[in-house]
């Protein structure tokens, strides 16, 4: 497993990234491709599509420079802006009312949908 | 204010978009140069171009036709225009193997349109150093080279015919000398949308010669004696590019032949020797010199080029079979335009693959202006197509 890095050097905005994104290859968009979010988070916009990114970090193994996406940091600083999905609002409430991420479950009961991302 | 609720009726609501996310963005590409992005559209065909650029022309818009946004000289930065990014044009519509040739649509990612070709037997064997991204209409439109320009040439040569969507909105399908209308003109004359390539049989064999050397002089002699048919790459790193990499501080030539003719000939090992041939920009980038030029000189200059960055320990690297380098800077390094005045003095190209763009229209000469701008008078007399680029 790749571990956060602990120099990350900056992203030289090359694209040789877009091809190996998951949501990229699905909506073909430059905002959410690797480096795409490497400009906003370089520019400090705090945006909903931080969340389009899957963590997934097949970015990083093809990057030049090992550029790390530190997907989950940022989204820490988008939500400390006031920036996030409803999904994850409400997914995190529920951990912490409920310890999963599901919300209030009945004994046995297998839950329908998962909030996430 | 231009009208972007026309626009969508046009390509589709989710097809354009003027949000802060998208036009900071896409006021970027590879080049580093900071744009002005009013706003993105995403054609979804071919026709939809056309719809486009009479939208443009109808409210004086102007349009930057994007690829992949991998070019390092600002041939897709906006200024103050809308982007249209072709990256969903990714349909292969037809290989024809018997003929070695594909219809594609300009967005189709040439490692994408490869690996499908791969079990043909067949590739496009023009490979850029930004081959797992380039959409072949990028490569089209900035004539691409790379590492086996010295046996394949530059796209140009594989390219059969392009449609091309001009500044008026009209289709025009080139082919012939008309090519040069599209190829390598970065756009200026309108968007390349669909293209017809030729392809070449993968090769059944390679081996690899490496060798260092006491100087440049010696290496060139070494050069001529490679430059043979088997030959399929020439590649060379200065003495200061070969200790980035950890081999011994000389210059180096790496040659690939489809023959039996180098001494390494275990496919482990050849790929072994390209990992880190293709690794040598990114630990040149992550030292803070990721400013990659493109020189190109005739054979009787090299040894003048190569010495140059060499007494100047300049990293480089090259396709040294086409006669282009690639001198690594850090940004706003004043040598970048020294550099240029000696090419420029010796005849030679101050781009050799990389292309004109924003970043080298100082450094082109009256006669290319003046083509550029019979060129524009024909296809694009509005000026509303990647306006400023190329002269």
């Amino acid at each position: 497993m790749l571990k956060e890095p602990l120099e990350n050097p900056a992203c030289i905005e090359c694209g040789l990234c877009r091809e190996v994104c998951p949501m990229f290859l699905i909506l073909r968009q430059e905002r959410i491709s690797p480096r795409g979010l490497a400009i906003l988070a370089d520019e400090g916009v705090a945006s909903v599509t931080f969340y389009q990114c899957t963590l997934c970090r097949a970015c990083r193994v093809v990057c030049p420079v090992g550029h790390d996406p530190a997907g989950e940091r940022i989204r820490g600083q988008v939500v400390a802006q006031g920036v996030e999905t409803e999904a994850n609002r409400i997914m995190i409430a529920n951990i912490r009312q409920y310890g999963n991420p599901f919300g209030p479950l009945k004994e046995g009961e297998i839950p329908k949908t998962l909030t996430c991302c | 204010m231009m009208d972007l609720a026309s626009l969508q009726t046009l390509v589709g609501p989710e097809n354009v978009s003027a949000s802060l996310e998208d036009r900071l963005v896409y006021g970027r590409d590879a080049s580093r140069l900071r744009g002005e992005c009013l706003a993105v559209a995403w054609p979804m065909h071919p026709e939809q171009v056309v719809a486009l650029v009479e939208w443009a022309r109808a409210e004086a818009v102007d349009l930057v036709p994007r690829g992949a946004g991998t070019g390092l000289c600002g041939g897709a930065t906006p200024q103050r225009s809308l982007v249209a990014d072709l990256s969903r044009l990714t349909r292969i519509e037809s290989v024809d193997v018997e003929q070695r040739r594909a219809r594609v649509q300009a967005g189709v990612v040439l490692e994408t349109l490869n690996r499908r070709l791969a079990l043909a037997g067949l590739f496009l064997p023009v490979i850029p150093g930004s081959h797992r991204s380039a959409s072949i209409g990028g490569m089209i439109a900035t004539d691409a080279a790379g590492l086996r320009a010295v046996r394949y040439g530059v796209m140009r040569d594989w390219v059969e015919e392009v449609t091309l969507v001009d500044g008026l909105g009209r289709v025009h399908r080139l082919s012939g000398d008309a090519l040069n209308h599209a190829a390598g003109r970065e756009g200026v004359t309108g968007f390349i949308t669909e293209a017809t390539v030729r392809l070449a049989p993968l090769p059944r064999q390679r081996s690899i010669s490496l060798m260092a050397f006491d100087d440049e002089a010696a290496l060139l002699a070494q050069r001529r004696r490679w430059l043979v048919p088997e030959l399929t790459a020439l590649e060379y790193l200065n003495r200061h590019a070969a200790a980035a990499l950890g081999w011994e501080p000389r210059p180096h030539l790496l040659a690939e032949f489809d023959s039996a003719q180098g001494e390494i000939r275990e496919p482990a090992r050849i790929a072994e020797l390209w990992r880190q041939r293709d690794g040598l920009y990114p630990v040149l980038a992550a030292s803070g010199r990721w400013l990659i030029e493109d020189p190109q000189v005739e054979e009787d200059n090299l040894v003048a080029l190569l010495s140059w960055l060499d007494a100047e320990q300049i990293p480089a690297f090259g396709h040294l079979g086409v006669g282009i380098v690639h001198p690594c800077f850090r940004p706003n390094d004043e040598r970048i335009a020294a550099l240029y005045e000696l090419v420029a003095g010796w005849g030679g190209q101050v781009s050799g693959e990389h292309g004109i763009g924003l970043k080298k229209k100082a450094w082109t000469d009256d006669a290319f202006r003046a083509q550029i701008r019979q060129l524009k008078a024909v296809y694009d007399p509005q000026g509303l197509i990647n306006r400023g680029k190329l002269c």
